[in-house]
């Protein structure tokens, strides 16, 4: 018996290679995988884990705690106004935060913020900061850095429209319904309340004590299309339903810009273009890698410590994000009313792309009715005309459940979950997804934003904290409420002039 | 057991037919004049089955085994014949050789198929009422196969799958044979075998029909296909009708050797001409070195740097004699420099700058080729070209699109140029239009190279004379982050194309 089992399974291999050729193509193997965690060092600190002694000290006037937008742009306000005794300190490889990117053989491409809206005359900051860049010259925008045309699509009812309100089979109904929205949200952006940065223009407003679900329920705004377009809005900036988000956080999206031009303004790498040309000039200051877990007062200065220096401060910028506070620094105020919303950020990378009917991909793609925000096209903004392979940026506000058990889901599912769940996203849209792409890697960001609920934009909390303890600065946009790069540059600069004037005045 | 014979002989009626109609439709599809090409088929088609017959006299032993052989061969012909035909239409020059040969062939081994069945069933029936039933179900056959083929064959099936379908039929007669005539066969494995193996391979090609089809279909152009290559970038076609070679790009023309000296000495001639201190030119696009052989009469003219996505475009038009003899050996000049990459991120990464620049780029049929229309492209190119240097634009059409064409215009105005929009008549294209752009004044040049073909001193002016339905309209400039021109010409040419 023994003797006959080898030439059994030989058989059977031999009809298996001989029926193999005739079924169809399998699935082509994707590789990849979770990439950037950082919850296990963001856990270490939560549980107060022992760090290693530092072996020396180091007296400086200004430190920085954070490479995001809001710490770089705190060292970049410092720089320009000539002062450059202070040190900024990233606890990851490498500094920009929501801003950080990645790069392979194809394009540079981004883990997260990938565009920034065109300023209005308004915003004095971001318009010096892009004159520097040279992205605002004396001619106007750079086109280049204007996203090109074709900017949006959505997919609905099986085809693609252009731009993402959603048009086909929209009844009259619904276009009434646009209209009266867009003509409440004109009189909004009149009334000078909804300003980037928030800061500036905010007012008590009976707006953020009702949700933005429930706004729209009371102006009998009830068209599904309206309600899906607004939610999509609430979870694109958010990361949380319509029903999760004040009302008066809700209309700033749509009510607080008057752009000059046609944008967004973006990038292949997204805003990790302006960490690096911010880099370019300010990495002298940066130290990576620079695990901050502990920051208390001692006498006059701050303690700050790291597992390789202590820095002892006159002042602290903490620019890292402020539900970090409470386990970093001594006498934090309390940060309980945080939410921050668990995200997922794949980026795909497709050795041949989708068979398209009609003119192709936008830079932005949203799927009507799907769990995700839809995906980025990193090619969209090269200059080549002809591409044949590319990497998409695929994002997924986990808004459906509470940020706990959205942070739960995003930890326990691994990698080939996430995979599969992407591609039966994207399949819906493109039926060969699986035979273009070659690799997801993944990225779980537990607190990837601020999630602006009801209540949260007026309360004395966040004002507190907005606020300093001593001569410590918060400086991260999650104090506006609104995860914007605006806000985080705005905050930063704010915290390094009055980190300057307390140093002044010494 | 008498109807099931009789029906043999319906069904391999009907394949037949079917194998006659599918050759004289194909020839038609293919090769136009249908009364010629269906009466060619259906005679060559009878006279070939006459042969069969007379042939079937030499076949004396051993009938059913022959039977079932020819029914299997038929099968094969038959049912792979249109596919061939597809493909040798598509990347051969023997499509009519081909087609005879196999309507002979198929028609002799039809024709021996009736007197053999005959013989084999002539002791089962009284001779009056074989003969009699054998013809009525061989006509029913055909009325049958004529019936089927234009109302459910051709429309539900295509003609590469219904031949292929009636193969199996006639594999399945053969095997069904070998069961009927059990007891006038010898040894009865290997025939089966040979028929599993037919209805197999046949099987396999009804599989594989679609991607036949489409590898075939895609090489059908009107004239005869002398070259054809997929490369990374596009598919290159080159036709020759008589004397007239034409390129196409994925499935765009880009000239006819006919006119083609109109377009390109337009093209060229208005700057170049005017530019007597040229010594630097840029071509961008324009693989085909035609414009290079014109800028090449400038004896004034140092250096042409040609860039051109596709190096099997460049590689394809300074190898190919036929190509090589009409851009008169350009591209192998001394003087000329050759790069094979992307015109926007090429431009964007060198410092040369450059006296006169040819842009000849594809119409802008899509948002990735339109960015080399832009605003934001025509600016680097002012960069880099000197002083007093000029570009020329190919511009589609000022009467086919005309605001297409006069947005290219403003685009180039709007980027800071002034602007010279001209026209002439290319036979093979129709109107079509150019600007010349420079920051200097421009007057046309009163003296052209000698041995033009097309453009003197004298008609020069006139090109720059737009009639009234060609006259400017308004625009918008073509900027990166809004794309207009993409708009306009889609438009546009959707309107006028059938």
């Amino acid at each position: 018996m023994e003797r006959h089992r080898p030439l059994k399974s030989s058989r059977r291999q031999f009809l298996g290679a001989a029926i193999v050729g005739l079924v169809p193509k399998t699935d082509r193997p994707v590789a990849g995988s979770f990439v950037h965690d950082s919850h296990p060092l963001g856990h270490r600190l939560r549980d107060r884990a022992a760090f290693q002694r530092p072996r020396q000290t180091l007296k400086i006037p200004v430190v920085i705690v954070g490479g995001g937008i809001a710490g770089l742009s705190a060292a970049w306000h410092l720089d320009r106004r000539g002062f450059r005794d202070f040190v900024l300190l990233e606890m990851e490889a490498h500094a920009g935060g929501n801003s950080r990117w990645g790069e392979n053989e194809i394009t540079p491409y981004p883990w997260a913020a990938h565009y920034v809206p065109v300023p209005d005359k308004g915003a004095t900051l971001v318009r010096e900061l892009f004159q520097e860049l040279g992205v605002l010259t004396a001619g106007g925008w750079d086109e280049r850095y204007l996203c090109f045309a074709p900017q949006e699509r959505l997919y609905l009812h099986g085809r693609w429209q252009d731009g993402i309100e959603p048009a086909v089979a929209a009844t009259t109904r619904d276009r009434e319904q646009y209209r009266r929205f867009q003509q409440l949200i004109a009189g909004f952006r009149a009334g000078g309340q909804f300003t980037v940065p928030m800061e500036t223009g905010a007012r008590p407003s009976p707006l953020d004590r009702v949700s933005m679900a429930g706004w729209l329920r009371d102006q009998r705004l009830d068209s599904p299309y309206l309600n899906w377009y607004v939610n999509y809005a609430c979870r694109d900036d958010y990361g949380a339903m319509a029903d999760g988000v004040s009302a008066w956080a809700g209309i700033h999206y749509f009510a607080s810009r008057d752009p000059e031009d046609k944008g967004p303004l973006t990038w292949p790498e997204g805003n990790g273009w302006i960490v690096r040309r911010l880099l370019a000039k300010l990495n002298r200051f940066v130290r990576t890698g620079s695990v901050v877990h502990h920051i208390a007062p001692q006498g006059r200065r701050w303690r700050v410590l790291t597992e390789q220096t202590e820095y002892l401060a006159d002042a602290v910028i903490f620019a890292a994000p402020t539900y970090l506070a409470p386990y970093l620094i001594e006498g934090a105020p309390p940060t309980a009313a945080l939410e921050y919303s668990p995200w997922l950020t794949a980026n795909l990378t497709l050795d041949r792309l989708p068979r398209e009917r009609g003119s192709g991909p936008a830079w932005d793609n949203v799927l009507y009715d799907s769990p995700s925000l839809g995906y980025v096209v990193a090619t969209h903004q090269s200059l080549r005309s002809h591409i044949d392979r590319t990497v998409w940026t695929y994002y997924w506000a986990l808004a459906e459940d509470t940020p706990a058990a959205g942070r739960r889901r995003l930890l326990e599912r691994d990698w080939a979950y996430w995979k599969e769940a992407i591609l039966n996203d994207l399949g819906r849209a493109h039926p060969d997804i699986r035979a273009c792409v070659s690799r997801i890697d993944i990225l779980r960001l537990g607190h990837a934003m601020i999630r602006p609920g009801v209540g949260f934009l007026l309360s004395d909390a966040r004002r507190r904290l907005a606020g300093r303890v001593g001569a410590l600065f918060f400086a991260n946009s999650d104090l506006s409420g609104l995860s914007l790069f605006e806000e985080a540059q705005y905050r930063g600069v704010k915290a390094a002039d009055r980190a300057l004037q307390l140093l002044g005045g010494r | 057991m008498t109807f099931v014979l009789f029906l043999s002989v319906f069904l391999i009626a009907a394949c037949g037919l079917i194998y006659e109609l599918i050759a004289g439709t194909l020839a038609s599809y293919l090769l136009g004049d249908s009364v010629l090409q269906f009466s060619t088929v259906i005679g060559s088609y009878l006279f070939a089955m006459g042969i069969g017959s007379g042939l079937s006299r030499f076949l004396t032993r051993g009938l059913v085994a022959r039977f079932i052989s020819i029914e299997l061969l038929v099968g094969l012909v038959g049912g792979f014949s249109s596919a061939l035909l597809f493909l040798a239409f598509a990347y051969t020059q023997a499509f009519r050789l081909l087609l005879y040969v196999l309507v002979l062939a198929i028609g002799v081994l039809v024709g021996l198929e009736i007197p053999l069945l005959m013989r084999i069933l002539k002791d089962r029936f009284r001779f009056r009422d074989l003969v009699a039933h054998v013809l009525t179900f061989d006509y029913l056959g055909a009325l049958g196969a004529s019936l089927l083929f234009p109302v459910l064959l051709v429309p539900h099936l295509g003609l590469v799958r219904s031949a292929m379908l009636f193969g199996l039929i006639n594999a399945g007669v053969a095997l069904w044979s070998t069961f009927l005539f059990r007891d006038q066969l010898g040894p009865i494995a290997p025939l089966r075998l040979a028929c599993l193996a037919v209805l197999a391979l046949l099987a396999a090609g009804m599989a594989e029909a679609p991607r036949i089809t489409a590898a075939a279909e895609d090489n059908i152009y009107a004239d005869e296909v002398i070259f054809a290559r997929d490369t990374r970038f596009q598919r290159i076609v080159l036709t020759r009708w008589k004397d007239d070679l034409r390129l196409f790009l994925s499935s765009h023309l880009q000239f006819s050797s006919r006119d083609e000296y109109r377009y390109h000495e337009a093209l060229v001639h208005p700057g170049l001409a005017a530019l007597s201190f040229a010594r630097r030119v840029l071509v961008l696009g324009g693989g085909d070195g035609l414009a290079v052989r014109e800028v090449l009469k400038y004896p004034g003219v140092e250096s042409v740097t040609l860039v051109d996505l596709d190096p099997e475009m460049t590689r394809l038009f300074s190898t190919n004699p036929v190509l090589v003899e009409l851009n008169a050996g350009a591209l192998a000049s001394p003087r000329v420099r050759i790069i094979n990459q992307d015109a926007f991120p090429w431009l964007e990464s060198t410092s040369d700058v450059f006296d006169f620049a040819v842009l000849d780029f594809p119409d802008p049929t899509s948002f990735s080729l339109a960015k080399l229309y832009t605003t934001a492209f025509y600016r680097l190119l002012g960069r880099h070209l000197s002083r007093q240097g000029m570009a020329v634009v190919q511009s589609t059409s000022p009467l086919f699109a005309r605001q297409s064409y006069w947005c290219i215009v403003e685009t180039l105005k709007q980027a800071g140029f002034r602007t010279w929009p001209y026209h002439v008549y290319v036979p093979s294209f129709g109107e079509w239009g150019f600007v010349l752009a420079g920051s200097a004044p421009y007057e046309p040049p009163s003296r052209l190279p000698d041995g033009l073909k097309f453009l003197s001193a004298r008609n020069l002016p006139e090109l720059f004379q737009f009639p009234n339905d060609m006259l400017p309209v308004q625009a918008e400039p073509n900027r990166l982050n809004n794309q207009v021109l993409v708009r306009y010409y889609e438009r546009e040419w959707s309107a006028i194309a059938r």
